[in-house]
């Protein structure tokens, strides 16, 4: 036989070998899938996937009843006034934080103190219209205000959300470290955090992703 | 005296009965809860006491003390009978439900069923057919679309179901050669009769979902389309006993069951108490149901039509003649 001739032999038989393989491997297809309809082979997977989640660790956050969320330090909270190193009130009450509130939530009324500086002797927070967008803390020129950790201010009335100079001073700075730790439902105030540590653990992880 | 004691033991019975079919969707609210949380990677109820095992009493007690409102254009003793009338069927049918063979107490020889019928399978079937009323008159009563197109297709639903039902059975009966659900069980006491009728109990299971008005056939009450299906308008105390009546028929199902395909009370390879077998085989049944309630999505209605027509009733019929040429 010619070289040519065994070649053409040679594919000839390949060809037909790969097509009787796909004409059984699609009948073995089609069979299966027969009998995968027949036996509910796809009712039996749904029902395995969900048995399999039966079993595997909830993601509920058990908050408050066990459990609290800290934020992290770029975490928009609930706005606090800085004090300068001498405890002196840091703000200038250049009113920026006012204007550019998109909100028209900051209401700063300026005196001059003994010492000559400007001053605000009134500086109230609307946090019912806030938006919590952050803009009065990269407004300001005095680095005064800034947004913080506290989240957990609700209240039966919305006069109760206008938030004064003084309180403003006493809020809770930003976070340092975040994540969800123990804690404890007080119902007088806020929800306890019981863990000594601020540190607890990123909730995502519990997310099980397939 | 004899008669006296007899009757007091009828009664005792009875009640007891009743109590424990009314108490009986507490824990299994609770566990259809529990169990959907799981699935769904939640924890479920967790704050009325201990991981929320008392959740279903406060909802008892919200429902019972909630307003127990009647529409305006509502037919008002319809409306006021429909929920007695979904409710009383399922617990007359236990009547005739055997727990298990006769236990002696103290010395006295005292029967796990309140009564032995020859026809207990007609009985059954019979009676479990007339919850369809409750159902029409409900979603009639009430006077509301949604609620009026819930019944009606709740009713074409059942009825077409209990065909298929009531023929998967029939291979059953040929084998025990008795309608009483009690020679039914001892005829098992070898082989269950699933491993003779896998088509009689595939039919008879499906059907049973769909009786049961259970996800994937859950069209009566289908929230999406249908407000709450036949009891939209109904609200407190008589919602109430249309979710008895839902549970209390969901167990019926897993108990007819076990004893018309799992052997009842024979256990194998264990040796527990006849009563703890049972028990355990419903609870397994009634686990399936919850476990396919959080798994599949419902069918449409076309879809639920031609699945009882034209597939559960030819299966059936197949079934009736196979096992009639196989075991004669
Ligand atoms: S966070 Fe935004 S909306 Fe809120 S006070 Fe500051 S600027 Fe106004
Ligand atoms: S908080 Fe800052 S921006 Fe606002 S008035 Fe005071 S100094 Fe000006």
């Amino acid at each position: 036989m010619h070289a040519a001739q065994k070649l053409w032999v040679r594919t000839c038989k390949k060809t037909l070998r790969s097509r009787s393989e796909a004409a059984m491997s699609h009948a073995l297809d089609k069979a299966g899938r027969w009998i995968g309809w027949a036996f509910f082979a796809d009712l039996a997977n749904g029902l395995a996937l969900t048995f399999g989640y039966m079993f595997s660790k909830p993601v509920t956050m058990q908050y408050p009843d066990k459990e609290k969320w800290l934020p992290y330090s770029r975490y928009r909270g609930h706005h606090f006034l800085k004090r300068d190193a001498e405890g002196e009130i840091k703000c200038v009450a250049c009113e920026l934080c006012a204007r550019i509130c998109p909100c028209d939530c900051i209401e700063v009324v300026p005196y001059e103190d003994e010492k000559g500086n400007r001053r605000p002797a009134k500086f109230e927070i609307d946090t019912a219209r806030c938006l919590f967008c952050g803009l009065c803390e990269d407004a300001c020129p005095a680095d005064a205000i800034a947004l913080g950790q506290q989240y957990e201010f609700s209240s039966f009335s919305s006069r109760d959300l206008v938030i004064g100079r003084d309180d403003l001073l006493a809020k809770p700075g930003k976070a340092m470290t975040g994540g969800v730790v123990a804690a404890r439902l007080k119902t007088e105030r806020d929800v306890l955090v019981e863990a000594s540590e601020p540190r607890g653990y990123n909730w995502w992880r519990n997310i099980r992703r397939k | 005296m004899e008669l006296v004691v007899a009757l007091g033991l009828i009664v005792f019975k009875v009640a007891l009965l009743i109590a424990i079919l009314l108490l009986l969707p507490l824990p299994l609210t609770w566990l259809e809860r529990k169990i959907a949380g799981h699935m769904q990677q939640r924890m479920g109820p967790m704050r009325v006491g201990w991981h929320g095992l008392l959740q279903p009493v406060a909802d008892g007690i919200k429902l019972l003390t909630k307003e127990d409102h009647i529409p305006a254009e509502a037919d008002r003793f319809l409306f006021k009978l429909a929920p007695i009338l979904a409710l009383a069927p399922p617990f007359v049918v236990f009547a005739a439900i055997p727990f298990g063979e006769t236990v002696s107490v103290l010395g006295n020889e005292i029967t796990l069923y309140i009564s032995n019928l020859n026809v207990a399978l007609l009985f059954v079937f019979a009676v479990i057919g007339l919850e369809v009323y409750g159902v029409i008159f409900g979603g009639w009563a009430a006077n509301s679309k949604y609620a009026v197109l819930g019944s009606l297709r709740t009713c074409a639903q059942m009825i077409s179901y209990e065909i298929p039902m009531g023929f998967a059975v029939i291979g059953v009966v040929m084998l025990a050669q008795s309608m009483s659900l009690l020679d039914i069980v001892r005829a098992q006491s070898d082989v269950w009769n699933v491993v003779y009728q896998p088509i009689g109990f595939f039919v008879f299971f499906v059907a049973g979902l769909a009786e049961a008005q259970r996800i994937p056939f859950d069209l009566a009450e289908a929230e999406g389309d249908l407000g709450a299906g036949f009891h939209t308008e109904y609200s407190g105390i008589r919602f109430a006993l249309f979710m008895v009546s839902e549970y209390v028929v969901m167990v019926l199902v897993s108990v007819l069951t076990v004893i018309l395909f799992f052997g009842g009370w024979n256990g194998v390879l264990i040796p527990l108490p006849p009563l703890l077998w049972f028990l355990l085989k419903v609870a397994f049944f009634i686990y399936l149901f919850i476990w396919f309630r959080f798994t599949f999505p419902r069918y449409r209605y076309d879809q639920l039509m031609a699945i009882g027509w034209k597939v559960l009733l030819p299966l059936s019929l197949a079934n009736i003649i196979i096992s009639g040429v196989v075991f004669s």
